[in-house]
């Protein structure tokens, strides 16, 4: 998409790769512009180590396989992990049963710590309890605002998908839409339907739902498309993801709509496309600083036994929004993959 | 069109060249098959000359499957010979037999229901036209060489277009039949064909099997009914249990006999006599062991004169 | 080798000879009308009409012909991929790794052009042959194996989506391909994967031409060539077929291989129109694909059915999916609606095909 900013000198070591790699598969095919070849050499976020004792530290989330979203959480706890000298254990499962047994499963381990998302409470707090029971601390991250402090825990850190769409909805009124339309990719996803809920909340103007397939882009693009013109007053389209948020853009021109982009969420393409324009604003809730600070907070109760905000106050990671105003220090670590 | 026929899928032609001499076409020499342990045939003569419908009769089970499935090249034999024309051969798939001018008719697989009877006709032999991007198949000669070729053999149908499926089961084994005889079959195997049939479908598909012998091909007629085999017969073969238990020209035996062997005559023979103890168990009609025997002189056939 | 000894027909001097015209009484001709009914897509078109009757009385937004477009557009991609497992479904198999072997072809085009900076069209032949190979595989392991293709496709889709997401994260680091579309080649890919023209004011994408195209293909290979006859024949009967000569192993293996090449090409479109792939896409979509082949006529069990039919039912699953958008019905019961009108189209597709058959 940006041409300019890939103009950077290549390392020698590369050029050979790719001269080798080209001559592999077909005689001069090198892309002379893109690829890895121009992705720059970002450096890692290492900042030492630490020299505590080994500790264990189990990460279970709800995330779905294949989610960008828990991948950058994920890679927030493995940046703690690192520092910290911590053996990170992941694990996932969007069903609220088999996270239950997943938790259960790092309790046997006899781990250090166990950072857990509460995306259904009621279905965790037996084995929160029990974990607690066994002496492991345990924090929650990303969802369960409301239950953390009921089921017992230490801390939490996040921001609730409501919390994070009522500022959005806030944010529609700064900008003076006046009809958004929310589409939600995957019909019956608590935490897509809590934004939308959010928004709807604060946000003055109207609020329509779009369910749309979100595994399969042309379908979502033709249903935004075809929800654009079904009502032209629609002004703001209100994605819940950035793939979805970029295939918007494609609808609206489809469409010849005036309306706007916003969405939740980051990635690398779309930092590129509120530089350019074509979305406005994304709001963020860091799920970086989630996981980051989820495993940390355990390595910090551990050896020196802070826990933030007292056990009263949770964390908030977020909602932090990436605008044209600040895109382009954001885009630097959407590059990377941690934002 | 491929390399599929092994000789001209004309009719009178096969029948010219033909061998004359009655040499047999097929002709096995105490074969067998194996599955493993398990003999499922041993032992088996078997020879098949143009211009004759040798029967192969059997009980369920007696392993006539099993030769029909070597000899059309879905099996291998694992003793004794298989040869066509003098030649000892082993085919792994049934092309090769079909490319040998053995064709088989199965009961229950003749066709492809769904299909048009045309398509079904030219089924694995199409025929095409123009040059290989474009080549495609040449449906007006098909359509018209397909009914040619049925009603030669007898078989008038209104519209080729009808899924064969729509058929009697006589019509279907007729079609079958038809098929196998243009493209060049020199000998037809055919698996029960008149064993889903009711006596007049019968009736037709043994008229077909006569019209494909006069057209000088062999034919291997399996059944389990003497009546049918009879009726066309010029050589008989009962299996049982694996094994031949009786070989005989047409002039060797009577429908009578026939019809012991194959009723399973020895082994009721020797039941006879307790069945005589149970009472209302009529044994006078059953024949006694003595008359199994086979008797070449035996040669007046009351039946002889059923299709000529 | 050719055929000419038809010209000169035999006639058996024992064979009984009938009257040329004579029928038998019991195959009376069936009417034109009744003939066209007992096509295998006469019944979805009707359908299709129905359904777009529907909607254009509905939904004042669905009589524009820009939304003709817009559900042209997505039944073109999802009818491109119903065409080949269509034809695999009328050769009697199925395959469910049809909906993750789209999402295999795009990742596996976008990681390689990307991580090896290389002209993007090396990654779309690389993808062509992974597509093709995965589909011999599936043909090679159903044929080996004798499992049901339900079974043996199921396990690649399993596989094809772990390795989706797996292959996604060792290269990326992430669950999607990087972009590729600032490298050499790729404006000119998506010229011919995912470009649009103008008609009359109407934006026109290019996959609604390849669609009707290949659709075009289908039939023809189905209809006019050896090839589409042994396709009805190992649906119909595999072991007739097999008996007859049939080549029943390559042919089902082909069949696969070309639902391999339709995965190929609709990855690309994905591709190269929007830059980008993510790793769990395509996941429930090997269902639209059958959906569409069974809404245009196709049997599930096989040997019967036609290439126009999917074309038709991917144009009636278009139309409902945009159609309730433009109808502005509430969005929490658009499954329910989708569901409603795919049975109702079902319905009237079979009770055409039972009025058609019924003498």
């Amino acid at each position: 998409m940006d041409r300019t900013s890939r103009r950077r000198p290549r390392r020698y070591a590369a050029i050979a790769a790719a001269t080798a790699a080209a001559a592999l598969l077909a005689a001069g095919c090198s892309s002379s512009s893109g690829g890895k070849q121009a992705e720059e050499d970002s450096g890692t976020t290492s900042a030492g180590k630490a020299s505590t004792p080994r500790m264990t530290v189990a990460l279970v989330t709800h995330q779905a396989p294949g989610d960008t979203f828990w991948d950058i959480v994920r890679k927030g706890a493995q940046a703690a992990a690192a520092k910290d000298n911590i053996k990170l254990v992941y694990s996932s499962d969007p069903n609220a049963g088999n996270q239950a047994n997943l938790v259960q499963n790092a309790i046997d381990q006899k781990v250090d710590g166990i950072a857990v998302t509460l995306a259904k409470p009621d279905a965790m707090k037996d084995v929160v309890a029990k974990a607690e029971k066994a002496g492991i601390p345990v924090v929650g991250l990303n969802s369960g605002l409301s239950d953390w402090k009921k089921l017992g825990m230490l801390e939490f850190f996040g921001q609730d998908e409501t919390v994070a769409g009522e500022a959005f909805g806030k944010k529609l009124n700064e900008v003076g839409a006046k009809k958004a339309v929310c589409v939600i990719q995957e019909q019956g996803n608590v935490g897509l339907t809590q934004r939308c809920a959010g928004v709807k909340k604060t946000f003055d103007g109207t609020t329509e739902t779009l369910y749309v397939n979100g595994t399969d882009m042309p379908s979502v693009k033709s249903t935004i498309t075809a929800k654009l013109k079904q009502d032209s007053s629609i002004d703001y389209v209100v994605a819940l993801g950035a793939p979805y948020a970029l295939t918007a853009v494609q609808s609206v021109s489809d469409a010849g709509s005036k309306a706007k982009i916003a969405t939740f969420d980051l990635n690398k393409d779309l930092t590129s496309a509120i530089k350019k324009g074509d979305i406005q604003f994304a709001v963020d809730q860091q799920p970086y600083l989630q996981g980051y600070l989820a495993v940390d907070s355990l390595w910090l109760y551990k050896n020196n036994g802070n826990y933030s905000g007292g056990g009263e106050q949770p964390v908030l990671t977020g909602p932090a929004f990436v605008d044209s105003s600040n895109v382009d220090t954001i885009a630097k670590f959407a590059a990377k993959g941690t934002r | 069109m491929t390399t599929t026929n092994g000789s001209s899928p004309n009719g009178t032609l096969v029948k010219d060249t033909a061998p004359q001499d009655g040499k047999p076409v097929v002709e096995l020499r105490g074969a067998g098959k194996s599955y493993g342990n398990i003999r499922a045939l041993h032992g088996v003569d078997l020879s098949v000359r143009p211009s004759q419908v040798t029967c192969v009769l059997g009980d369920n089970g007696a392993g006539k499957s099993t030769l029909i499935k070597i000899i059309s090249g879905l099996h291998q034999h694992t003793e004794g010979e298989f040869l066509v024309d003098g030649e000892p051969v082993r085919f792994s798939t049934p092309r090769e037999a079909l490319d040998k001018g053995i064709a088989t008719v199965y009961q229950d697989l003749a066709t492809v229901p769904l299909m048009p009877v045309w398509r079904n006709f030219f089924l694995g032999s199409e025929m095409t036209k123009g040059p290989w991007p474009l080549r495609r198949l040449d449906i007006d000669r098909m359509k018209k060489t397909a009914d040619e070729e049925l009603r030669n053999m007898g078989i008038v149908l209104d519209d080729l277009d009808q899924p064969i499926g729509t058929l009697s089961g006589g019509q279907r084994q007729c079609v079958a039949i038809a098929r196998a005889v243009y493209f060049g079959a020199r000998v037809l195997i055919l698996d029960e064909p008149t064993a889903a049939l009711g006596v007049k479908q019968s009736g037709v598909v043994l008229k077909y099997i006569a019209a494909a012998r006069d057209r000088g091909l062999g034919v291997i007629f399996i059944t389990h009914n003497p009546h049918h085999a009879y009726m066309v017969g010029d050589h008989f073969s009962v299996l049982r249990l694996g094994t031949l238990e009786l070989s005989a020209a047409r002039s060797e035996i009577t429908l009578e006999e026939l019809t012991n062997h194959m009723a399973g005559g020895a082994e009721l023979a020797a039941l006879k006599h307790e069945l005589a103890q149970v009472r209302g168990v009529d044994v006078e009609e059953l024949p006694e062991e003595s008359d199994l025997q086979v008797t070449p002189a035996a040669g007046g056939s009351s039946a002889s004169d059923a299709t000529r | 080798m050719t055929v000419t000894q038809a010209t000169a027909p035999a006639t058996s001097p024992s064979s009984p000879a009938s009257p040329a015209a004579q029928r038998d009484g019991r195959t009376a001709q069936r009417s034109l009308g009744r003939r066209l009914l007992a096509r295998p897509e006469v019944g979805a078109l009707i359908a299709a009409v129905g359904v777009y009757v529907f909607f254009f009385a509905a939904a004042p937004a669905f009589r524009e012909a820009s939304a003709l477009s817009t559900v042209l557009y997505q039944a073109s991609v999802m009818g491109i991929m119903a065409l080949p497992v269509a034809l695999l479904m009328i050769g009697g198999e199925f395959d469910l790794s049809a909906g993750v072997a789209v999402t295999t072809s795009a990742l596996t085009a976008a990681i390689l052009s990307f991580q090896l900076s290389v002209n993007v069209w090396t990654g779309v032949v690389v993808a062509l042959v992974v597509s093709l190979a995965v589909g011999a595989f599936n043909g090679w392991l159903l044929i080996k194996t004798g499992l049901p293709s339900f079974l043996v496709t199921l396990g690649s889709f399993l596989v094809l989506q772990g390795a989706n997401l797996a292959v996604t994260k060792i290269f990326t680091s992430n669950v999607a391909s990087d972009s590729i579309s600032d490298m050499d080649g790729f404006d000119q890919a998506k010229t011919i994967f995912a470009s649009e023209f103008s008609v009359g004011g109407v934006n026109v994408k290019i996959t609604i031409i390849y669609w009707l195209v290949f659709a075009a293909a289908a039939t023809w290979l189905l209809l006019r060539t050896k090839f589409g006859n042994w396709i009805f024949a190992v649906g119909g009967n595999k072991d007739s077929a097999r008996a007859v000569g049939v080549p029943v192993n390559l042919t089902k293996i082909a069949l696969f291989m070309g639902v391999g090449a339709g995965a190929w090409f609709v990855g690309m479109h994905l591709l190269f129109s929007f830059n980008t792939v993510q790793s769990g896409e395509g996941v429930g979509n090997e269902f639209l694909y059958i959906i569409a082949a069974v809404i245009g006529g196709c049997l599930l069990t096989g040997g019967y059915g036609s290439a126009i039919g999917p074309v038709i039912g991917a144009f009636i699953f278009g139309m409902v999916s945009q159609g309730i958008v433009y109808a502005n019905w509430n969005p929490d019961w658009f499954k329910a609606f989708l569901g409603v009108m795919l049975l109702v189209a079902a319905l009237v597709n079979l009770w055409v095909r039972r009025t058609a058959t019924r003498r």
